[in-house]
C-alpha cells in the first residue's frame, strides 16, 4: 500500500512495527506509515475483496 | 516472454559471470528493465529467512552474459521495511560490476540522495533516468551531460516500457568503467565523527568504509552483523554514536539527510528546465498556487468554507442531525425505548443507566448515533477527496510555509495535520520529530489548539447559522495557534529544520476511492467511539449514583460562571474531558434547547476547543512526554482555556458586538 501522504510504499506487516509501542497497538484498526506516520484505516476483509474483485482500474492505489 | 518460476533461494555456481544489479524506489520500473535486460529464465524467489521475494535472471550485453539481480524497493541504504532491509542485504553482500541506480525522471531531486549514497558507498552505479516521456510531457528538461559531470557517473535516460534508449543502456553497462565516488561533505564536525567510526572499523566490508561509518552513525548496528567484530570495536563504535548523538540539536539522521537534500536541490537546479506544456502546466500552477501562502491560504478558506461550513456543518450536522436526533431519536428510538425500560425494570436508578438525561441510550447512544456519526461521516467524505485528489501533502507544503514564518519546525505539520483526524494518535506521531522541543512544542499545540476531527464537525453544527461566529472563532483559533507556537519558539529556541516530503501529482478524486476511504475511516471511528461513549454513560451513572458526578461537575461551576455561561455548560465541559466530541455534543445539546446566546456559543465553543484533552490524549501525553510534562501541559491548557474564554467573553461585552 502507498502511505496517500508522504508516498511512501510499504506492506500491512511494516505498519504494525512503526507503532509497536503504543499501547492500543493490539486493538488498533489504523496503519502507520513506517514514514511519516500517517494513519490509513485497516480496510475490512470484504472491502479488500471488492477491490481485488474489480481491480485496480476502478480502485487506483 | 520470460519464463517465471518460485523456487528457493539458491546460489549460483558460476562465478566468473558480471553482475548487474537493480535497485531503486517501488514504482520506477525496476522490474521492466530487469525482463528488458534478461533472457527467457528468471527465477523469482524468497530471500532467506524472509517472505521478500527476489528476482534473478541471465542476460547477454553483447557478447558477454550477464546475471541480473532486480531488488525489491528501496528508498534509501537506511532501511525501514523488510524489502528495504533485503535490497540492502543484497547490495552489501553480493559484489556488482554494475549497480543501475533506476528512478522516476520526474523526480530527480527526490531521488538523487539515494543515488549520492550509493556513490559514496563505492559502488560502481549508473543512473538510469526512467519514464522520461512523462518528464518530456511535463515539460521538464533534464540536461543528461550535465547530470553526468556533476554526479562523475554515467546517466542513462530510458522509456523502458517502450524499450527506448535499452540499448543505450547495455552499451554503458557493458562499457562501464569505475570512475571517483561523488564527494558529499558533510562539514567539518560531521566529516570528523565519520573518520573516527571509520579509523575504529577492522574487517573489509563489500561497500566504502565511508558509508559503513556514516550507516553506523545513523544507528545501523545491523550492518555490523555481516561480519566478525571485536568487542573493542563495538564498544567504540557504540560510544561514538552516542557521543554524535548527543552533540547536535538534531539528529545525525536529520543532519545527514538535510545536506543530501540541499546538494539534490543544488544539482537539480543546475541541470533541469521546466518548459512551457500548456496542459500540464496548468496542473503544475495549480499545485503551486495551493502552496503558495497568499494563494494558498485563500484556496484553504474557500475548501474549509465549503467543505466544512456547508457540507459538514449544513448538510451533516444540520439536516442529517436533525433527522437523525428529533425524528429518529426523538419520535421513535428514545420514547419507545424509554417505556420498555420503565415497564421492564422497575428501580428508576438502574433506569436512570439506560435511559433519562444521562442513559447510555438516550445520551451515550444518541450522542454516538444521531449527532458524531453524521457529522464525522461527512467530514470523513470531505477528507477522502482532500486525501485522493492530492491536496493533503501541499496542504501540508503551505502550513509549512507559514510554521516557518514563526520560527516553528516544519516537521511538526505532519502531526499536526493528523490531530484533525485525531489528537491522540497524533501525538503520538510527535515521536518522529527529531528534538525534544519540537515534541514538546507540538504537544502542547495539539492538545490546546488543534481540534479534532470529530470537535471540529460539531463545532461547525454549532455556528450552522451563525458564519459571523465561525470566522470570529476560526480566526480565535489561528491566533491562538499562532502566538502559542510563536511564544514556544522564543522560549525554546533551535535551528530551524527543512521540511521534505513527495508532492504527487493533483488528479480527479474518484468516487470509487472516496466511498471505500470514508466507509473505512467510518467503520474504524465507530468501532472506537461507539463503547466509549457507553462506558462514559456507564461512568456518569455510577458517579450520580456515588455523588461524585455533582462534586466533579460542581469543580466547573464556577469557572463556567465567570464566562457569563449557564451553569449547566459544566456538564459539557466535565464531558469533554471523556472526549473531545462528547464535550461539543454537550454543547450542541445546550444550542438546540436554546439556552446559549451568540456570544455565549462562541465563549463557550473557544473554550471547549482549547480546553483539556480527552482522557486518551492526556494518557499519552503523559507516555510520551513523561507525568511532569504530560500533566504540566494539562494544568496549562485548564488555566490558559478559561483565561482565553474569560477575555474573549469581556471584549465582546466592551466592545457591545453581539453575535
Amino acid at each position: 500500500m502507498k502511505c496517500s501522504f508522504c508516498g511512501f510504499e510499504f506492506k500491512e506487516n511494516e505498519a504494525d512495527k512503526s507503532c509497536c509501542g503504543c499501547v492500543m497497538a493490539k486493538k488498533c484498526r489504523l496503519l502507520k506509515c513506517p514514514n511519516c506516520g500517517f494513519e490509513i484505516p485497516k480496510e475490512s476483509e470484504w472491502i479488500k475483496k471488492i477491490i481485488r474483485f474489480f481491480g485496480k482500474k476502478l480502485f487506483p492505489p | 516472454m520470460s519464463m517465471v518460476s518460485k523456487n528457493k533461494e539458491t546460489k549460483d555456481s558460476c562465478k566468473n559471470r558480471k553482475k548487474v544489479l537493480i535497485v531503486g524506489n517501488p514504482n520506477v520500473g525496476k522490474s521492466v528493465i530487469f525482463n528488458n535486460l534478461t533472457g527467457t529464465y528468471v527465477t523469482v524467489s524468497n530471500y532467506p529467512g524472509t517472505t521478500v521475494e527476489v528476482s534473478r535472471g541471465k542476460g547477454k550485453i553483447g557478447s558477454e552474459e550477464y546475471d541480473i539481480v532486480d531488488t525489491p524497493g528501496m528508498y534509501s541504504l537506511l532501511p525501514i521495511t523488510d524489502e528495504e532491509r533485503v535490497s540492502q542485504k543484497i547490495i552489501l553482500s553480493e559484489k556488482a560490476d554494475v549497480l543501475l541506480h533506476v528512478i522516476d525522471a520526474k523526480n530527480l531531486e527526490r531521488m538523487l540522495p539515494f543515488t549520492f549514497q550509493l556513490s559514496e558507498a563505492g559502488l560502481p552505479v549508473i543512473l538510469v533516468m526512467n519514464i522520461m516521456d512523462e518528464a518530456e510531457g511535463l515539460g521538464i528538461d533534464i540536461d543528461i551531460g550535465k547530470l553526468e559531470k556533476e554526479l562523475n557517473m554515467p546517466v542513462v535516460p530510458t522509456v523502458s516500457v517502450t524499450k527506448k534508449g535499452m540499448n543505450f543502456l547495455r552499451h554503458s553497462i557493458k562499457n562501464y568503467v569505475y570512475g571517483k565516488p561523488f564527494d558529499l561533505a558533510y562539514g567539518s564536525s560531521m566529516e570528523e565523527k565519520i573518520a573516527a567510526v571509520e579509523g575504529l572499523l577492522e574487517n573489509n566490508y563489500p561497500v566504502s568504509k565511508r558509508s559503513v561509518a556514516i550507516l553506523l552513525l545513523q544507528n545501523e548496528m545491523e550492518i555490523l552483523k555481516t561480519d566478525e567484530n571485536s568487542e573493542t570495536e563495538i564498544t567504540g563504535i557504540k560510544k561514538l554514536i552516542a557521543e554524535a548523538g548527543e552533540s547536535y540539536k538534531h539528529s545525525v539522521n536529520y543532519i545527514l539527510n538535510l545536506k543530501r537534500y540541499r546538494t539534490a536541490t543544488m544539482i537539480s537546479e543546475k541541470v533541469l528546465k521546466h518548459g512551457g506544456n500548456s496542459k500540464t502546466g496548468f496542473a503544475e500552477r495549480l499545485s503551486l498556487i495551493t502552496m503558495n501562502p497568499w494563494t494558498g491560504l485563500p484556496i484553504l478558506m474557500l475548501v474549509l468554507y465549503f467543505g466544512l461550513y456547508k457540507f459538514v456543518g449544513g448538510f451533516g450536522a444540520g439536516f442529517l442531525v436533525d433527522f437523525l436526533e428529533n425524528t429518529l431519536f426523538g419520535k421513535y428510538v428514545n420514547p419507545y425505548v424509554t417505556t420498555f425500560v420503565q415497564s421492564l425494570i422497575p428501580w428508576v436508578s438502574i433506569q436512570n443507566l439506560f435511559i433519562g438525561e444521562y442513559g447510555i441510550i438516550t445520551l451515550g447512544i444518541r450522542y454516538a448515533v444521531a449527532i458524531i456519526l453524521p457529522i464525522v461521516g461527512t467530514f470523513f467524505i470531505v477528507f477522502a477527496i482532500i486525501e485522493d485528489s492530492g491536496y493533503l501533502p501541499r496542504l501540508a507544503m503551505l502550513i509549512d510555509r507559514v510554521f516557518k514564518k514563526i520560527g516553528l519546525s516544519g516537521r511538526a505539520v505532519i502531526p499536526m495535520v493528523l490531530g484533525l483526524g485525531c489528537d491522540t494518535m497524533a501525538t503520538m506521531v510527535t515521536r518522529t520529530l527529531a528534538t525534544k522541543r519540537e515534541k514538546v512544542m507540538a504537544t502542547i499545540l495539539l492538545s490546546l489548539a488543534v481540534p479534532c476531527s470529530a470537535q471540529l464537525g460539531v463545532i461547525m453544527s454549532l455556528f450552522d447559522k451563525n458564519f459571523a461566529g465561525l470566522l470570529v472563532w476560526v480566526s480565535i483559533m489561528f491566533f491562538i495557534f499562532l502566538f502559542v507556537g510563536y511564544l514556544g519558539a522564543k522560549v525554546l529556541p533551535g535551528e530551524e529544520p527543512i521540511f521534505f516530503m513527495e508532492v504527487p501529482p493533483l488528479r480527479m478524486p474518484k468516487i470509487s476511492n472516496i466511498i471505500v476511504k470514508t466507509y473505512t475511516r467510518m467503520e474504524w471511528y465507530f468501532m472506537e467511539v461507539f463503547p466509549l461513549f457507553i462506558l462514559a454513560s456507564v461512568l456518569i451513572w455510577i458517579g450520580q449514583i456515588t455523588g461524585i458526578f455533582d462534586i466533579l461537575v460542581g469543580l466547573f461551576v464556577y469557572p463556567v460562571r465567570l464566562l457569563d455561561l449557564p451553569d449547566k455548560t459544566s456538564v459539557a465541559f466535565f464531558f469533554g474531558f471523556f472526549r473531545r466530541d462528547y464535550g461539543a455534543a454537550g454543547l450542541y445539546d445546550l444550542n438546540g434547547a436554546g439556552l446559549l446566546s451568540g456570544n455565549q456559543l462562541l465563549v463557550a465553543a473557544v473554550t471547549m476547543t482549547l480546553f483539556l484533552p480527552c482522557i486518551a490524549q492526556f494518557i499519552m501525553n503523559v507516555k510520551e512526554r513523561g507525568w511532569r510534562t504530560g500533566v504540566g501541559i494539562s494544568i496549562f491548557i485548564l488555566f490558559f482555556s478559561f483565561i482565553a474564554g474569560f477575555i474573549l467573553n469581556c471584549l465582546l461585552k466592551v466592545s457591545g458586538v453581539q453575535l
